[in-house]
């Protein structure tokens, strides 16, 4: 039965869409083509911008050659890569294509001393990759690779509608390289943009630590302690919290505090007890914090975690006397954090808690204060040296 | 017709390569290690031996010292893995007394006028 290449084509285009990974794509399409023209094997050759050269990067064939990957390379300068760089095969063949019986007809032709040893070049090229047809793909005038192609197994010669199939899938090639490419570099772009916001995070962070003396360092510990619980906590409920709840947890961490930006440096950093007014002050720190925040849409989640991380299990807690599982999981996360780092820091007017001192402290408040799910994969990592 | 001996630790490599000179009117053998090309090398008799440097085993530069060791005046060209540039096996190649040295991916033709000139 005949192929149906419009077909073919439509399902290779299908998984051109699919498939972001150029190298896995174009395995796929040799792997196509040799087994629905059934030809004796084919190969493609694909430009490398830093050295300027076309390298065999897939050969596949049941019965000929298989070339080994990265085995074969042809430079700018190599004849074959030469006669479609210079546009001879529309010159000669007014054609897209070079093939080897058509070519070797051409050599009989009057034609220009020039042409004929550039196509003689080319054509020794086919002989050494045992190639009949060779078909090239290009993306804005750019030849991008190169696609050879063995005898067909029925030993009959390629018809016009085969080479267009080629000639498409080739031209296809090159578009899902350079789209492949693209995605790449859009994909650098987001990691690159996400780390410069992930710095500037930070770099906010590092302001509120410079204003409170005390507690230098704080925002780090707490933001790496939670998580720790919370890798924890998704460990032994087996089930993963997504990336997103992660990167949010991470800035909230980060960013839990930030609202003693706008708390007076005398009150955060006074040397003995609090005063109620004094202490009413800190208690705004939440509201303050999710205020300066909330104009970021993206961070709504983070932003929970930063408001309610000094709300309480049993409801004694601030801003809101949220109680229970009504506490946002990010905060009560952040919260347990918060407190074990608070306790074990050595304060203005109190030397710091032991470690051991601190999550003793931490298991009698379990249930009351704090979430005691949460508090139950802490103390699990603090048992196993982890904390 | 001139021995031309290929070490190389990928079969598929020694497939192709062991085609593509039998075409070209040589005879081929092949060696899938160093150790197996210098117990192999007085049967042989190699007119020239290719040989890959990055190998299990003894790699290609022990290989190349062992086999000039056996017979000095044996003719071998190094092929070099995909990451070409380096610049001490270069010299102990050399040090050592072989011929040529060329990496992957190779221009086959090259290939082929390497291995025909030192052939003859």
């Amino acid at each position: 039965m005949a192929l149906d290449y419009k077909k073919e084509l439509e399902g290779a285009a299908k998984t051109m869409i699919l498939v972001h990974e150029a190298d896995l794509l174009i395995k796929m399409i040799v792997r196509t083509i040799v087994q629905k023209v059934k030809v004796s094997h084919a190969g493609i050759l694909l430009h490398y911008g830093d050295k300027d050269s076309y390298v065999l990067t897939v050969s596949r064939g049941p019965k000929g050659i298989k070339i080994p990957e990265g085995f074969a390379r042809m430079d700018s300068d190599n004849p074959l890569i030469r006669f479609f760089n210079e546009h001879l095969d529309k010159k000669l063949f007014n054609d897209g294509a070079l093939s080897y019986k058509q070519a070797k007809r051409c050599l009989r032709k009057n034609i220009g001393a020039k042409e004929k040893s550039l196509l003689k070049g080319a054509l020794y090229q086919l002989e050494i990759f045992d190639a009949i047809l060779c078909v090239p793909s290009y993306f804005q005038n750019k030849l991008l690779g190169l696609l050879l192609l063995g005898k067909k197994n029925s030993g009959k010669d390629f018809k016009p509608d085969e080479i267009d199939f080629f000639a498409a899938l080739a031209s296809d090639v090159a578009m899902a390289i350079r789209n492949a490419e693209l995605f790449k570099d859009l994909q650098l772009e987001l990691e690159k943009k996400h780390r410069l916001f992930l710095h500037t995070t930070i770099a906010l962070a590092a302001a509120i630590d410079a204003k409170d003396h005390y507690t230098h360092g704080h925002t780090s510990r707490v933001t790496t302690l939670s998580l720790e619980i919370a890798k924890r906590l998704a460990a032994e409920k087996k089930e993963g919290f997504d990336e997103k709840f992660l990167e949010h947890l991470h800035i909230a961490g980060l960013l839990h505090d930030i609202g003693k930006i706008g708390i007076p440096e005398s009150i955060l950093n006074k040397n003995g007890p609090l005063d109620d007014k004094e202490a009413a002050r800190i208690k705004e720190h939440p509201i303050i914090g999710a205020t300066i925040l909330n104009p970021i849409k993206e961070l709504e989640d983070a932003i929970l975690g930063v408001k309610y991380h000094h709300e309480k299990f049993d409801g004694s807690g601030y801003p809101e006397g949220l109680k229970g599982r009504n506490i946002p999981l990010i905060a009560s996360i952040i919260s347990v954090a918060d407190t074990f780092d608070a306790m074990t820091t050595d304060r203005p007017y109190r030397r710091g808690l032991s470690k051991d001192e601190a999550m003793a402290e931490i298991n009698r408040v379990s249930g009351k204060q704090l979430d005691p799910e949460i508090v139950s994969a802490f103390s699990d990592l603090y048992k196993e040296g982890l904390i | 017709m001139a021995n031309l001996l290929i070490v190389d630790d990928e079969a598929d490599v020694r497939e192709f390569a062991a085609n593509f000179f039998r075409k070209r009117k040589i005879n081929v053998t092949t060696a899938p290690s160093g150790e197996e090309s210098l117990n192999m090398l007085d049967k042989v008799k190699p007119d020239l031996i290719l040989l890959d440097i990055k190998m299990d085993g003894i790699d290609g530069i022990e290989t190349l010292k062992r086999l000039k060791e056996k017979n000095k005046d044996l003719k071998v060209i190094m092929v070099t893995g995909r990451k070409p540039d380096d610049q001490e096996s270069f010299e102990k190649c050399r040090q050592f007394g072989a011929l040529d040295y060329i990496h992957k991916p190779l221009e086959l033709e090259e290939l082929e006028r390497i291995v025909l000139k030192n052939l003859k």
